[in-house]
């Protein structure tokens, strides 16, 4: 069986269509894999190339160079094939008719997902239950909440019972509630067995509900890894909480090559960061040999993963 | 379902959409003390042109063709068309659809062959009374009809030209002008069209509207039905070739939104 997604060297050049535009390399011979049934998170800052990779994925946007499938069908030449494959949510208030009721909105893609009417009718109904639109179903979109039309996005994403479903910041602009529930209803996405890539800027999000994250920068992939073990890709920058430690002997740790940092922490505690391969085993042995037992260490967040690849350009987003 | 079904189903569709989005822009005391006042006066302007000229044959010249063109006219919104779609941030959706773009945008803008089959006929009944221009009854009945082939020809120069202006949506504006503003001029509305060198006769035969408007013209001045017939046939020839274009040519304008980049998400 193929896998949902595979993207080959693909490569995206933006020709400048103005004198004043600068040639853009959206993206520089990226691959990647993604196996069916898994959620999979595409971070990154403004610019990385994200939202590009989801566009030649669903088929809107055609790679300068390189190939991607979807479902083993390739996205330039087999279309037809990949387009009711898919399905494809956007963050924001776009992508929906606002004048039309949401059971309309979902009626009229079913149409164009080339489902017969009756189906159309049945699927709407059991989609707008799903994600909470039931009561709301026959009032027009233009009197939604964010969340509400962002919940609708994803039943229009579904209207065609998309095997691989493309996400680009589903949560934009959304409160922390909806956008929980909102991540609760990708959970439940891949308990059916659909293959979903999450472009988002959400740590949390992308820690939450992604099987794998993929880091991309500048048009390059960074790194591929669980959201757990990619911290072990930077595990030179690990931590150590400690407790009842002296100061002297946080002062003599604190010169020790590879220690970046040693701050006190509210609970009188203290944190020591490393940011050096082998560091943190000299940390351990000079505090046990201090008669400090409460130690821990820990590799750092998603986030702090983020940060320390991409830099705090990142924090731009 | 079976293509055809499939394909009348979305248009029905697309349709109710455009209808709804139109809803926003006028309801029927709107339409009816803005929009249709202003045709009025447009069609009684250029009939008083006729009278100016002292001629009654201009007055019924002047206003038929200009009654007329308000069906050209009304169609040619289609041109804008797409741009509603790209503005609505569903264009890469209905790009990335297993369904033809074009259906959806043949269907979306169908309000606009309606306006314009209402104004031209709301126009030209009300207006000729007033101006002495006796439509002949019952073969009158048989004027919306043409009316609506005009219209029907526009509509699908519109389809075509929307294509176009698929890859360069700051132009839909100037498109539409140039294009209602071409027909204006050179189709017969208000000089006949052998008055322009031969060139441009032939362009004027090509375009919507002219071969139209000369069976209405023959229809009103008493010709028998059947020598209406060839105008007839040659304005449904140059509808139907507009939309064989419009065809041929749409869903690869769209796909070349694919190459360029042009097809943005949410915008």
């Amino acid at each position: 069986m193929p896998d949902a997604v595979e993207v080959e060297d693909v490569t995206r050049v933006f020709e400048p269509r103005k004198k004043k535009d600068e040639r853009v390399v959206a993206l520089d011979e990226v691959s990647l894999t993604i196996p069916e049934g898994e959620i999979h998170g595409l971070l990154g800052p403004n610019g990385a190339g994200k939202t590009t990779l989801v566009k030649i994925l669903s088929t809107v946007l055609l790679p300068t160079s390189g190939r991607a499938r979807v479902c083993g069908h390739d996205v330039v030449e087999e279309t037809k094939a990949v387009r009711p494959l898919i399905g494809i949510v956007f963050g924001g208030e776009r992508g929906l008719y606002w004048r039309l009721t949401g059971r309309q909105n979902l009626e009229y893609w079913g149409a164009l997902y080339r489902l017969p009417p009756a189906a159309v009718r049945e699927r709407t109904r059991t989609l707008l239950e799903r994600v909470g639109l039931a009561d709301r179903a026959d009032q027009r979109v233009e009197q939604y909440s964010r969340g509400m039309k962002q919940r609708l996005h994803l039943a229009r994403g579904l209207i065609g019972d998309a095997k691989v479903l493309f996400l680009d910041e589903p949560t934009t602009g959304m409160d922390p509630i909806a956008g929980r529930e909102f991540r609760t209803l990708i959970g439940e996405l891949k308990g059916e067995g659909r293959t979903i890539l999450l472009a988002t800027h959400d740590m949390v999000e992308a820690e939450t509900v992604c099987d794998r994250v993929t880091l991309i920068d500048r048009g390059k992939i960074i790194a591929t890894e669980s959201p757990r073990s990619l911290g072990h890709v930077i595990s030179r920058f690990q931590r150590v909480d400690v407790e009842g430690a002296p100061e002297p002997v946080l002062g003599r740790i604190a010169a020790l090559e590879g220690v970046s940092a040693v701050t006190r922490t509210e609970d009188g505690g203290a944190r020591i960061e490393v940011s050096e391969e082998g560091a943190t085993a000299e940390v351990l042995r000079r505090l046990v040999d201090a008669g400090v037992t409460s130690v821990r260490t820990s590799l750092p967040s998603l986030e702090e993963v983020y940060v320390q690849l991409i830099g705090e350009r990142g924090l731009e987003v | 379902m079976s293509g055809l079904r499939h394909t009348l189903h979305v248009l029905a569709l697309a349709a109710r959409n455009g209808f709804l989005d139109y809803s926003v822009t006028f309801t029927w005391k709107t339409w009816l003390s803005g929009w249709y006042l202003r045709v009025l006066a447009q069609v009684v302007f250029f009939a008083l042109m006729g009278r100016l000229l002292g001629s009654t044959e201009q007055v019924h010249y002047l206003l038929l063709g200009n009654a007329v063109m308000l069906a050209a006219l009304g169609s040619l919104f289609a041109v804008a068309g797409t741009t509603w779609e790209r503005r609505a941030g569903t264009l890469p959706l209905l790009v990335a659809s297993p369904s033809s773009p074009v259906v959806v945008f043949v269907g979306r803008s169908t309000w606009a062959l309606v306006d314009g089959f209402l104004s031209s006929l709301g126009a030209l009944f009300v207006v000729a009374p007033l101006f002495d221009l006796g439509l002949p009854w019952p073969r009158a009945l048989l004027i919306p009809l043409l009316v609506a082939l005009v219209g029907a020809s526009a509509y699908a120069l519109g389809t075509f030209l929307g294509g176009l202006v698929l890859r360069a949506m700051s132009t839909r504006n100037v498109v539409a002008n140039v294009a209602w503003t071409t027909i204006l001029a050179i189709g017969g509305v208000n000089v006949p069209v052998d008055f322009y060198p031969r060139p441009v006769e032939w362009f004027a035969h090509a375009l919507p509207l002219t071969h139209g408007l000369q069976a209405i013209r023959d229809l009103v001045g008493g010709a028998p039905l059947a020598t209406l017939l060839p105008n007839v046939a040659l304005e449904l020839a140059v509808g139907t070739a507009w939309l064989a274009l419009a065809l041929l040519t749409f869903d690869r304008l769209a796909e070349g939104g694919r190459r360029d980049g042009s097809i943005e998400f949410g915008g």
